[in-house]
């Protein structure tokens, strides 16, 4: 899909999630491309703030009309924040991927994990 | 490499985004995929279905033989008629299912995407095996097929249908009609469960500018243009099976519960071990399964009723018009009487649901 948007400043994985660094914390969420390929999105899975996940384990289920998703994490640490408000607009996910449609957040246990991680431009090439 | 629509540049300049599917690759959504679905429940969509196939038998013998092919008998279906049936193999197990078109110069099928050389070899050696005379014309990579559907769908082509008053072709019937000086296959057929029309153009070099046509007979509905995903859920809103899902690994016409479609008086390829199945009782059934709580049902998903395996889903999704979980599923003798609570595995959590009776989404039923 040409048309999906790649955001600069932001980091990518393969599977096609997405991490915007902050400081010690990170956001993560799906990108333009996922999304469009998952079609509308209807139901979600989101773990509990304050859970401790490890680099490579599942971190939400994405569900939209045509097929499901399960979201992994390339980072591991713990979560400080779910978008709650995802559960009731489970669409933001379709409208704004990068802002609104971000699922968690996650304080990193370990920066350097972030290393493997695509730049935009490393991320274009692959779509 | 995938093959692709002969209009896939319009579908790009259209915002497309495309998915593969059975060797194609096609639109799978344009704007969105619940408002696409709701586009065809309550006014017009317009979809690009190239990727399926369109195969002539013609000739002194092409009644007898789809006769001997097809599970509908023929001859209850006269010139201007259309039937939705299935052709199997002596096992009883089916080929494919498809619509025949009653033209005046011969049957006109339309089996599934990748499914013609299939079909073409099939019929060829039905024809062989029983000396009949008749010709069989692959056509499917030389057509486009537009499948308009929707309520808004008679009022829309009948602004680019020149010499037919689309009134008088009623559903499953068809015929040539006159599209911008030029003469295409016309039925009035779909696989949507709404009113609607499918338009064979050949050449498919004059594709382009009538789906430009099209498109701008629409507007004044707010025609969308339809992919692939949307699809897939109006389709199993109304229990419309999808070959690679429903047939996959050997499914026969009493099991997928298309016997309605089967005329038993003729004599048909497969008839004799499908009415042994039938009298068996043994069978599994393809059944309507309604969620009843949270969880979206998907293919491959287990259908329990208690601690007792009693099924699997083939097609599974979230019903746009109804927001809940709804599956097509095979299901034992015993659990499936309509109303039976069931319980389907939905990635390690089971989701209760009901059988049901009919269609998913009744006629006008998709209020909001």
């Amino acid at each position: 899909m040409a048309d999906s948007e790649v955001r600069k400043g932001y980091l990518y994985t393969k599977s096609h999630e997405w991490l915007k660094v902050d400081g010690k914390k990170a956001k993560l969420g799906i990108t333009d491309h996922a999304q469009k390929l998952l079609t509308d999105v209807v139901f979600l899975e989101l773990p509990d703030a304050g859970a401790v996940v490890g680099k490579g384990d599942e971190v939400g289920v994405v569900e939209s009309v045509k097929s499901v998703s399960e979201i992994y994490t390339p980072i591991s640490g713990k979560i400080t924040a779910v978008n709650s408000e995802l559960e009731d607009a489970p669409e933001k996910i379709n409208e704004s991927p990068y802002e609104e449609g971000w699922l968690v957040e996650i304080e990193m246990k370990d920066e350097s994990e972030l290393g493997e991680l695509l730049d935009a431009a490393a991320y274009e090439k692959i779509l | 490499m995938a093959l692709r629509s002969p209009i896939h540049e319009l579908h790009k300049e259209l915002g497309a985004g495309f998915t593969e599917f059975a060797g194609f690759e096609m639109p799978l959504q344009y704007k969105g995929l619940i408002a696409e679905h709701m586009a065809v429940r309550k006014g017009v969509g317009l979809f690009d279905v190239s990727h399926m196939s369109n195969v002539w038998v013609r000739g002194k013998d092409a009644e007898p033989l789809i006769s001997k092919i097809m599970i509908a008998d023929p001859k209850r279906f006269p010139v201007g008629k259309a039937r939705y049936n299935a052709f199997c193999r002596e096992d009883g197990t089916i080929i494919d299912d498809t619509i025949f078109l009653h033209m005046p110069e011969g049957f006109y099928v339309v089996p599934n995407a990748g499914m013609n050389e299939i079909a073409v070899e099939w019929f060829k050696k039905v024809r062989d095996e029983n000396g009949f005379d008749a010709e069989i014309i692959d056509e499917s990579r030389e057509t486009v097929i537009l499948a308009i559907q929707g309520p808004k769908a008679e009022a829309t082509m009948q602004k680019v249908v020149e010499d037919l008053d689309l009134s008088t072709l009623k559903f499953f019937e068809c015929s040539w009609a006159k599209v911008n000086g030029k003469r295409y296959v016309l039925s009035r057929t779909g696989y949507t469960g709404e009113d609607g029309f499918e338009l064979h153009i050949k050449p498919m070099a004059d594709a382009e500018k009538i789906t430009r046509m099209i498109l701008k007979a629409g507007e004044e509905f707010d025609l969308h243009c339809v992919g692939l995903g949307a699809r897939d859920s109006l389709r199993l809103e109304k229990n419309l099976c999808l070959a690679g899902n429903e047939f996959e690994g050997g499914r026969s016409p009493v099991e997928a519960g298309i016997n309605w479609t089967m005329d038993w008086e003729h004599d048909f390829v497969g008839k004799a071990a499908m009415l042994k199945q039938k009298e068996g009782n043994a069978y599994e059934l393809l059944r309507p399964l309604l969620c009843t709580d949270k969880g979206i049902p998907r293919h491959g998903c287990e259908v329990y009723d208690g601690e007792e395996l009693v099924g699997k889903v083939t097609s599974g999704g979230m019903s746009p018009c109804m927001k809940k979980g709804i599956a097509l599923a095979y299901v034992k003798p015993g659990h499936r009487e309509e109303g039976r609570a069931l319980e389907i595995e939905v990635r390690g959590k089971r989701v209760p649901c009901a059988v049901i009776k009919g269609q998913f989404v009744k006629k006008s039923e998709c209020a909001n």
